[in-house]
């Protein structure tokens, strides 16, 4: 990233960095006042963790994790699809998949960053909690969606698929 | 440090049977816990044994555990399937990788095992072996038949799901392994039947926003043959014939000439050569021997059994199995004869 900072003017007749910063804080209100949707980030120290020296796959109990963080976003949980898997008349559900969005200033305020192959935990139900692997980080957020009204970026549309206890069922 | 290839690692204390002895090993296996007839076989039988085939010849491990298999063939009953996985179910009750799960082509056509192929028509019974039996009287046999069996080719897709790549080459080792020479074979109720690897295909959903792991396909057909018990055959063999003969009551056919009688009377001439003064004559019937003439001797003694009897006898009585014995003095050297006529008793 450029050292170098350049002040953005688009749509300055009507609109500034103070109206941007508070346009995100109410969102920011709304969202982790009042929506309050909750989830647990366990990221996969990528130093630590033992690999497979030739395929680059994780060893049984191999893989090491930094501190879980609780963050706030904006959740939503995909329908279920009904398939078989592959030509094997094995009939499963297959949960849909998690789809974050969350503020991008949020993430630089609690210090951490959502990678490919992270884990996303998300209760369901007091007693229930269904385990994520983030497919998509989001980080290209230099779409007019994800910026406002096409001034700035100031969120990451995060997507997870679920995986199966055997792969991650929390730490 | 590895062992030289021709160091022995493991020794067989009983020896393996060959040609005659091993082939009859084999009918004693095929007909073990069972009648002298072989075991039938349907399609479930060879289902049942591809899976056994499966889950036993095919284990793999990982993590030192074995990678579970399906141990049913999928069908359209989903909740028979559901049933069998529960030990590898995730809590959606989804069936979670890793694990192995064959599915049978529903289809089964005529086989192409060389073996079986299109030999004895219309179901015609061969014999297959003979059995002894005894029902308190009479001894005889029972004879077994049975129908050539039929060839059919069964085509199984065994699925390996899998979340890592060392699992896939670990169950491909053992399936190539298994496989070198192209066929292996499985025992289904005391049958050999061959097994063919085909082919083995990809179908991993590698999807980028799903959930991944590999699915590899491993295509065998099974060259079995279909035998049903109904149609083996149990009879008795023969012990005992009855001829009739119809005969008819106008006989024109031609008569038999008389032959004549065999005589109660026949010559018994007894010739001393020259320098012989005995003979000895085993008598294999009971007559009497009457002397009527005698030439160029002066006296003769008679025995038999060793036994003397007398000289110059004009009728001696012989047994069945008498030997009787002439001693004879001649008048002068030279040929002599002593002529009697035997009269059977």
């Amino acid at each position: 990233m450029s050292q170098r900072k350049v002040p953005i003017t688009r749509l300055n007749k009507f609109f500034a960095d103070e109206d941007f910063d508070l346009d995100i804080s109410i969102g920011q209100e709304w969202l982790h006042g009042d929506m309050n949707f909750t989830f647990v980030l366990y990221r996969v120290d990528r130093q630590r963790t033992k690999k497979d020296d030739v395929y680059g796959e994780v060893v049984s109990e191999g893989v090491q994790y930094h501190a879980p963080v609780e963050l706030k976003g904006y959740v939503q949980i995909e329908a279920p699809t009904n398939a078989f898997m592959g030509s094997s008349r094995i009939g499963q559900v297959e949960p849909g998949n998690l789809k974050v969005g969350i503020y991008q200033s949020y993430l630089e305020e609690m210090g951490v960053d959502i990678e490919f192959g992270d884990y996303i935990g998300y209760y369901e139900k007091e007693d229930r909690v269904r385990y994520y692997s983030v497919v998509d980080d989001g980080r290209i957020t230099s779409d007019n969606r994800h910026t406002y009204g096409g001034y700035k970026p100031y969120y990451r549309s995060i997507t997870a698929s679920p995986v199966t206890n055997d792969e991650f069922n929390g730490i | 440090m590895a062992l030289p290839k021709k160091i022995k690692k493991t020794l067989n204390l009983v020896p393996k049977k060959t040609g005659y002895e091993r082939r009859v090993e084999l009918l004693e296996d095929i007909q073990r816990d069972g009648t002298y007839l072989p075991k039938g076989i349907g399609h479930a039988d060879l289902d049942r044994g591809m899976l056994d085939f499966v889950k036993n010849d095919l284990k793999t491990f990982m993590d030192g555990k074995v990678i579970p298999t399906v141990d049913i063939i999928i069908t359209t009953q989903n909740w028979s399937q559901f049933t069998e996985t529960w030990n590898f179910q995730d809590l959606d009750k989804n069936v979670k990788p890793p694990f192995v799960s064959t599915v049978r082509q529903p289809e089964v056509p005529y086989g192409t095992n060389p073996s079986l192929q299109y030999t004895i028509p219309n179901r015609k019974q061969f014999y297959y072996a003979k059995v002894p039996t005894w029902d308190g009287q009479r001894k005889g046999v029972d004879v077994y038949k049975i129908p050539q069996p039929i060839p059919v080719d069964i085509t199984y897709n065994v699925k390996l799901f899998v979340n890592r790549m060392r699992s896939l080459n670990e169950f491909n080792k053992n399936v190539l392994q298994n496989f070198a020479s192209r066929q292996a074979y499985t025992t289904i109720k005391g049958h050999y039947i061959p097994i063919i690897l085909n082919n083995i295909s990809d179908e991993s959903v590698l999807d980028i926003d799903r959930r991944k792991y590999y699915i590899q396909n491993y295509e065998f057909t099974m060259l079995g043959f279909l035998m049903d018990e109904d149609e083996f055959e149990v009879s008795p063999g023969i012990s005992r014939t009855l001829t009739m003969i119809e005969v008819p009551q106008l006989n024109k056919a031609r008569k038999v000439n008389p032959q004549p009688e065999n005589p109660n009377e026949f010559p018994v001439n007894l010739l001393f050569v020259s320098g012989n003064t005995s003979l000895s004559e085993r008598f294999t019937y009971t007559a009497d021997l009457i002397l009527t003439e005698t030439s160029n001797i002066d006296s003769f003694s008679v025995y038999i059994n060793d036994n003397y009897v007398g000289d110059d006898l004009t009728k001696i009585q012989v047994n069945t199995n008498d030997l009787v014995k002439f001693e004879v003095v001649k008048n002068s050297v030279g040929e002599s004869k002593i002529e009697t006529t035997a009269k059977l008793l």
